[in-house]
């Protein structure tokens, strides 16, 4: 028990001192990319770093980054505790200067606050939440909007295009909410609440929230809904549960003139037209931009990347660029704008560009804008979101009509057979 | 509760519609649970990699389903053989080695087994979440005011043949009285001759062969990725301990009173809580009845 | 080899940990080195419970949850300094120490390791759904203010900060092996019967044995939640965190003093050297350390039950066997 210790020292020294690698080579540019690779998140992470990766090519073809090869250093955020620890070894071992991530709250928030500590940049594409970049921190940006964002766009869909088509004001709406109950859920169900009840007066019928995880029977809730008969559904799903419920309301005939959500999971991925076919006919999620997305919109640069990004999505993966490729590569083209305009990742000058630049909704792949605040958040107005829908087993940009060639369909839904 | 809720005929469906869903439900957990009560009643193991071999099942449903077009059902065929024989090697070199060490060992081996059998699913197949939809998904058939699904239906029925059939075989044949005979006394049934080491490769291996039916039968109901098993193994410990220890009929009724109290506590006070309601229940019926309903009082002891 | 006084491994350990500061400022080795000093820690207060006084919990991530949530509340809410939320969350980790010691008290083995499983996830589910207080599955960002009453540290600071729990924790435990209340926990651990017939108060010490590693769980759970700045519910209460803290102390040798921290040593440089190899490979490959690590797990407590402290006793007996028979033949 005693003299053992002294081999685990040696272990341990040994260990991490061989992390140690050397710096970028002269003529290459290493950006520090934290993604969750494994654990329950792995099948969004992989579609983020596709989108990233993809991105990295375009951009080195056109020259790279302040004249070097653009270079990833990646690194796998399983936990909060690991996506610290993570950060801090891309940022002491690895060396960059910069951290593009994350995909989830509970990652960004830890990852965060290690690169604020050390002075990096910490470039974030697509976790929401509202407190992200109300920390106060100097080098924390985000290019996504953030939950809040997603409940006010929901709630203006639905006051706006939809209460119309069903002849009611929107006072007169009934609404029942339900949602996955992580930071993502929470985020939107609770900013598309308040937005319902104080602006627009709707009638909140229910508001639920349960684990996306553990949840495998829906018809409890379900049955509840119907009793309750509300116009439209709120439903904020991660995974298997929108499957579950969208399939166990049409079991039971539970009737209702829309259902709405938000986000590129649940009913925003691409498995749930796999699962379901033609049965999803009708489903909205407010998503980054799908086929229907009128090109026309968007500005002559913003045209041109959009092509060759689609394009390459669909060469590597097969399928029109998910929320997730569309989430993490764009957010890297607006990093490399800044770059380009700042000339250096020196994090004062590289604060003085995020804020110079302004560029109109349009001008990116996806159809955003940028606009910066402060505390380094991309503008709502700016972060374009479009309201799809599932129409014959694919997800149709529907919504805002300017900025689409398809249209809304099943206003309100009909009985659950009369969907073709 | 929901004021606006008078006894009526839509409550009434309800209600109906509500008891079907917990005998649908309750069939598929006691399914999962019939082999863990198995194991852990006659082995005195806590499988933790339980969760995890139904996970196989369900990745086996799929991967026939969608490269060879075979519908589970009938892979069920295969299944139950092939979940024996991996049952029978995992037994071999991983289990047999911890049945007379502690506790906590053997927990902790079954706990690796979990985190490798995770993990070697996340490289093989990616962590994307896979669907097997046969023809009976989409169907649903009404009866009354009730509706069942047709898939829900038949992994019901073939549930109940599967634990009656076992249930079966541990009361009427002669190597499930010495399976028995082995779970009240390790060292009395060793005494009177039981090779206990072939009992326990015998028990493992049904067990394994159970939750990997159970896995193919769910597979066209829920998703398919390589952390499904974690939903099922936390709640099929809540249904063994309430059925006792080994007692599968036990494992049938508690399957019921715990989709149960799942269904009805979901429909009154919301799904936020459902979770809530089995684990109370867990701690309650540990507390006051360890045994469970069923068991011998005192045998939570037993064999400790 | 044989004749070192009794705390050489801990002196060279602890001491080696307090000199690395000095000589490296790598911020990652650091950090690690604060990882792995606070899981030591965990693991050492898991250890009271379940090395001495043999009462296996897979759930003591419910104190530390409380720890971590006490910590965090009491900063972001209340506008307190987080030493005021760790005394809270210590008395609160007491009360639900006193609710697994009565369990410890009816229920054996695998029952009792899922009964305390069962707490931690209905604290997870309840601080889940407590929206207005604990803002719910969103989680609490903790703010970083320098200082040391707002345990705002600096990389060094925390390295000696971690150093000085794990060493009381260690000094903790070696008064369990040395004092009679430690002589009578082995006693309820070894044969609680034959404990009970000799007069042993064996259900008072078995809540106390619990409800002191509740207690010491939760104060790091505390400091924790302010070195990472970030509390999620679905993580600090998950059973992952709980098998951590038993993990580390079963492969190090459990029910032994440095144990606990051996295992830390093990297993976290092993993670951490696995996943900064794989994660430069294609993300379907990042799973394999998870793979490797599982592997290893079932190896180490199928082959080595006793731990590192098992094998390392084995190898001093060969050698001192190897010893005595070249003097005997010299």
């Amino acid at each position: 028990m005693r003299h053992r210790a002294i081999p685990f020292v040696a272990l341990i020294v040994a260990l991490l001192a061989s992390g140690t690698h050397a710096q970028s080579l002269s003529g290459e540019y290493k950006l520090g990319v934290l993604e969750p690779l494994t654990g329950p998140l792995a099948f969004e992470g992989k579609r983020h770093l596709e989108g990233l990766e993809i991105v990295r090519d375009m951009i080195n073809e056109r020259g790279g980054v302040m004249g070097k090869k653009l270079t990833f250093a990646l690194a796998d955020a399983t936990d909060p505790t690991v996506a610290a620890s993570e950060a801090n070894r891309l940022i002491t071992r690895e060396g960059v200067k910069i951290i593009i991530g994350t995909f989830s709250s509970r990652l960004c928030g830890a990852a965060s606050e290690v690169a604020a500590r050390h002075n990096v940049i910490y470039w974030e594409t697509s976790c929401v939440d509202p407190r992200f970049n109300k920390r106060g921190l100097k080098t924390v940006y985000r290019t996504e909007i953030d939950a809040t964002g997603f409940g006010w766009y929901n709630v203006e869909f639905i006051a706006k295009h939809l209460a119309p088509r069903f002849n009611l004001k929107p006072n007169q709406i009934k609404i029942a909410f339900l949602s996955e109950d992580s930071s993502y859920g929470q985020g939107v169900t609770e900013s598309a609440r308040l937005r319902a009840k104080q602006e627009f007066g709707m009638q909140e019928l229910a508001a639920e929230y349960y684990n996306w995880t553990t949840i495998n029977d829906m018809t409890p809730i379900v049955l509840k809904l119907k009793q309750l008969n509300p116009d439209i559904v709120h439903h904020i799903g991660f995974g298997n549960d929108a499957v579950l419920f969208w399939r166990q309301s049409k079991e039971q005939n539970f009737l209702f003139k829309a259902l709405v959500h938000a986000g590129a999971t649940g009913y925003g991925g691409s498995d749930f037209g796999k699962a379901l076919g033609n049965d999803a006919n009708g489903v909205f999620a407010l998503l980054e931009p799908g086929p229907g997305f009128r090109l026309e919109a968007l500005k002559p640069e913003g045209q041109k990347i959009e092509r060759e990004f689609r394009e390459a999505v669909q060469k590597r993966t097969g399928s029109y660029p998910l929320g997730g490729h569309q989430l993490a590569g764009p957010g890297l083209w607006i990093l490399k704008l800044v770059l380009d305009r700042a000339g250096t990742d020196d994090p004062d000058k590289f604060n003085a560009a995020v804020m110079s630049l302004d560029l109109p909704v349009g001008s990116s792949m996806n159809g955003w804008g940028v606009k910066f605040s402060e505390t380094g958040q991309n503008a709502n107005e700016r972060v374009q979101h479009y309201m799809l829908q599932w129409q014959n087993s694919q997800l149709v940009t529907v919504w805002p009509e300017e900025f689409t060639t398809a249209r809304a369909k099943w206003i309100p839904l009909g009985a659950w057979d009369q969907r073709k | 509760m929901d004021p606006a809720r008078r006894l009526g005929p839509a409550q009434i469906d309800a209600v109906a519609q509500l008891g079907v869903s917990t005998v649908l439900l309750g069939g598929i957990y006691a399914l999962i649970a019939v082999g863990l009560t198995l194991i852990f009643g006659i082995m005195r193991v806590v499988n933790f990699a339980h969760g995890e071999f139904l996970m196989l099942g369900m990745y086996l449903a799929f991967w026939s389903f969608t490269l060879w077009g075979v519908d589970p059902y009938f892979i069920l065929f295969v299944a139950i053989p092939l979940f024996f024989m991996v049952g029978l090697v995992t037994y071999v070199l991983v289990m047999k080695g911890v049945i007379t060490a502690s506790h906590n060992v053997q927990i902790f081996t079954t706990f690796g087994l979990s985190i490798l059998l995770q993990n070697v699913a996340l490289v093989s197949w990616s962590g994307d979440f896979r669907f097997v939809r046969p023809w009976h998904l989409s169907v649903a058939l009404r009866v009354g005011g009730t509706t069942f699904n047709l898939s829900q239906v038949v992994a019901f029925v073939i549930s109940v043949v599967l634990t009656v059939a076992l249930f079966a075989f541990m009361k009427f044949t002669h190597t499930g009285r010495v399976m028995r005979a082995t779970a009240q006394d390790r060292d009395a049934a060793t005494l009177m001759g039981i090779d206990t080491d072939r009992v326990y490769r015998l028990t493992f291996a049904i067990g394994i062969a159970a939750v990997g039916a159970a896995g193919v039968l769910v597979a066209p109901l829920y998703s398919v990725y390589p952390t499904a098993g974690l939903q099922f193994v936390l709640l099929s410990y809540v249904v063994v301990v309430l059925g006792g220890l080994g007692d599968m009929a036990g494992a049938l009724i508690g399957s019921l009173i715990v989709a149960a109290v799942e269904v009805a506590g979901s429909y009154v006070f919301g799904i936020a809580w459902k979770e809530i309601f089995y684990f109370l229940l867990f701690i309650l019926v540990l507390v006051f009845r360890p045994a469970g309903l069923f068991g011998q009082r005192g045998s939570e002891t037993l064999g400790a | 080899m044989i004749g070192l006084p009794r705390h050489t491994g801990a002196i060279v350990l602890f001491g080696g940990a307090a000199l690395v500061p000095l000589v490296i400022r790598d911020a990652f080795f650091l950090d690690s080195l604060v990882l792995i000093l606070l899981w030591g820690a965990l693991s050492a207060a898991w250890n009271v419970a379940g090395g001495y006084a043999g009462q296996v919990s897979i759930g003591h991530a419910s104190f530390f949850g409380i720890g971590a949530y006490a910590g965090a509340l009491m900063v972001t809410r209340f506008s307190k300094s987080p030493w005021l939320g760790m005394i809270l969350g210590v008395v609160v980790s007491i009360g639900a120490g006193l609710v697994i010691g009565f369990l410890s008290n009816r229920l054996k083995g695998p029952y009792f390791a899922l009964s305390t499983i069962a707490l931690s996830q209905v604290l997870l589910i309840a601080v889940s759904r407590w929206r207005g207080f604990t803002a719910g599955g969103e989680g609490i960002p903790v703010p970083y203010r320098p200082g040391f009453a707002t345990l705002g540290l600096g990389h060094v600071a925390w390295v000696y900060m971690a150093l000085a729990v794990a060493i009381i924790y260690y000094g903790v435990e070696v008064y369990l092996e040395h004092s009679r209340i430690g002589y009578q926990l082995a006693g309820v651990r070894e044969d609680e019967d034959a404990a009970e017939a000799l007069g042993i108060a064996t259900r008072r010490l078995k809540v106390i044995a619990v409800t002191v590693s509740a207690a010491l769980t939760s104060v790091c759970g505390t400091l924790w939640a302010q070195y990472v700045g970030f509390v999620d519910p679905a993580y600090v209460f998950s059973v992952d965190l709980s098998v951590r803290f038993a993990l580390n102390t079963i492969i190090g040798g459990i029910g032994t003093a440095l144990g606990p921290y051996l295992g830390s040593i093990l297993i976290t440089v092993l993670e951490t050297y696995l996943r900064a190899t794989f994660a430069g490979m294609k993300a379907g490959f990042t799973g394999i350390y998870l793979v490797i690590y599982g592997a290893a797990l079932i190896l180490v407590v199928r082959w080595a039950p006793e731990g590192l402290t098992g094998i390392a006793a084995r190898l001093r007996a060969r050698w001192a066997a190897g010893a005595r028979g070249a003097r005997a033949h010299a």
